[in-house]
């Protein structure tokens, strides 16, 4: 119950915190934009060129699809790894090891309270004018899409959090994380489906995305293929699978990480 | 002029030996930014082969974009990562030191840090180019567009990251202003050429100069086209000329925020 209060409480503040200075979120809806209108203005473009249809999928399901992926991006869940690693880098992880509180979930609630005025926000907005460009596909209006879409989105949610929370854990011994955040951002990019939609993967690349970590942090952007009612199943597996394993190497690293800080005072 | 570029180039070469001495991390930052641009061309080139050829754009071309792209990327923010961090120096005062400074004030800003990633990105442009100009068998004529172009387009980075920049000086959370602006400028210059038609083509030409750096110069190499190689060099040269003039104005809104900040970043 403790621990819950206090994920409320730094949850509430942060977004307080949003709310008074809108320029995280100016910044957020200018990449949006940036990436996704330009993005769709080129499938719209591909898709007339080659008849309406591309690998069974219209325009509307891939582009509901990238507008998933790119809202889901303005929760800015992987600036974690960034956290972390200024926290190592400052020194600032001594003090918080120090706290009564556990560093990981602090951090955690930290980085939820942060993105997710932006994240609702981008969402709201951008769902109302795809719905008024593109319309609504059939596949968004079956009786399991609502519930499962929620299911993944948090499975999601927690799943980039604790692929991230490993990056930046690295910076326990590597210092300057970023060449592997780099890495495993861009395998989530590609296999997420950002630039290119999960239903214009060739098959291999497909098969590779629904058994890596990196794809399932994105299943977000599976919900509205046709595919998604029989595959949702295999799909949530897959992700709570990759949840327990990767909490279990998160785990594992960190209680490492702990015993290489030396807490000096003063 | 020549002293000034004599003083850039020792500035230069000062900040790439200082950040080669932490060798391993500097190697690191190369090689991870080289393979953090792959995946633009894996995803494009993904694209290419799902929707076939659109607006003439095939998947090659794609390599020749992000090879213009990054290398004009990485030329401008290995020379002059002081002017992304512009927004920084104005708030927290910085900025006095290099208007005290008796250099060029633009240049003595400019060339007063180092993106060691920005090298990764130079290492990749001149990879990617190379394989370009392979891969469309380019002739002798389309080498010399090929290096022209990786000047003018430098040129046209230069000037819209000057432009951007220099918001700095009229808002006081210019950091979250001048990152959207820089965004909105560099993420379309990475796209898929073929997404641009009709006003789109014009606004990302004219108004906001992305095309200028990647997909304009690969039509001109692939079409071997002197016109639309004229056309991008003196878009840059006006867009370089307006930077400046908007950079001294801008320079003139400072107000020093008084902390004393001599020596250090």
């Amino acid at each position: 119950m403790k621990k819950l209060r206090l994920a409320f409480k730094i949850i509430k503040t942060l977004t307080k915190d949003r709310i008074r200075y809108p320029a995280r979120l100016l910044v957020d809806t200018v990449a949006i934009v940036a990436r996704c209108v330009v993005l769709l203005l080129l499938y719209r473009y591909a898709f007339r060129f080659n008849g309406g249809v591309i690998n069974g999928t219209t325009f509307a399901i891939a582009a509901w699809s990238m507008f998933l992926y790119f809202s889901f991006s303005a929760f800015r869940l992987r600036d974690i790894s960034r956290a972390i690693m200024y926290d190592v880098q400052s020194g600032n992880v001594e003090t918080l090891f120090n706290k009564p509180v556990s560093y990981l979930a602090y951090r955690t609630w930290w980085q939820i309270g942060s993105g997710l005025y932006s994240y609702l926000v981008i969402l709201s907005i951008g769902a109302i004018l795809m719905v008024l460009l593109t319309g609504v596909p059939e596949t968004m209006s079956v009786a399991i899409f609502w519930p499962t879409i929620l299911m993944v989105s948090i499975g999601g949610i927690a799943l980039t959090l604790i692929l991230y929370a490993i990056v930046g854990l690295a910076a326990f011994w590597i210092q300057d994380i970023s060449p592997l955040f780099w890495l495993v951002d861009k395998f989530v990019m590609i296999l997420g489906g950002s630039y290119l939609p999960v239903a214009l993967f060739p098959n291999y690349m497909l098969k590779i995305a629904q058994y890596s970590p990196f794809g399932a942090t994105l299943f977000v952007t599976h919900t509205v293929y046709e595919s998604w009612q029989s595959d949702w199943l295999f799909l949530f597996g897959m992700q709570i699978f990759w949840l327990i394993a990767l909490w279990l190497i998160m785990y594992y690293i960190f209680t490492q990480a702990r015993r290489k800080v030396s807490v000096n005072g003063g | 002029m020549t002293k000034e570029l004599s003083f850039a180039w020792y500035a230069t070469k000062k900040n790439l030996k200082s950040h080669a001495e932490l060798r391993a991390s500097f190697l690191m930052s190369i090689i991870g930014m080289a393979i953090n641009n792959t995946a633009f061309i894996i995803i494009w080139i993904f694209f290419a082969k799902s929707v076939g050829a659109i607006g003439g754009w095939r998947a090659l071309d794609v390599v020749g974009l992000l090879g213009f792209s990054t290398l004009s990327f990485g030329i401008v923010f290995s020379a002059a990562m002081g002017i992304r961090r512009l927004p920084d120096y104005v708030a927290s005062g910085v900025f006095d030191r290099f208007m005290l400074s008796p250099k060029n004030l633009l240049l003595r800003t400019a060339t007063a840090a180092f993106n060691p990633s920005a090298a990764g990105d130079m290492f990749f442009g001149i990879v990617c180019l190379a394989i370009y100009g392979f891969l469309i068998h380019a002739g002798a004529a389309q080498i010399i567009l090929i290096l022209a172009l990786v000047v003018v387009t430098s040129i046209t980075f230069i000037a819209a990251a000057i432009t951007i920049y220099s918001t700095s000086f009229y808002f006081m959370d210019s950091n979250a202003v001048s990152t959207g602006l820089f965004e909105l400028f560099l993420t379309p210059s990475l796209f898929h050429g073929g997404a641009f038609q009709g006003t789109m083509r014009l606004v990302f030409t004219f108004i906001i100069p992305s095309l200028l750096i990647g997909a304009l110069p690969v039509e001109a190499v692939r079409d071997a086209s002197l016109s639309k190689f004229f056309l991008i060099a003196v878009l840059a040269v006006c867009w370089f000329g307006l930077s400046i003039i908007i950079f001294n104005k801008a320079v003139r809104r400072y107000e020093s925020a008084n902390f004393t900040t001599f020596g250090g970043q």
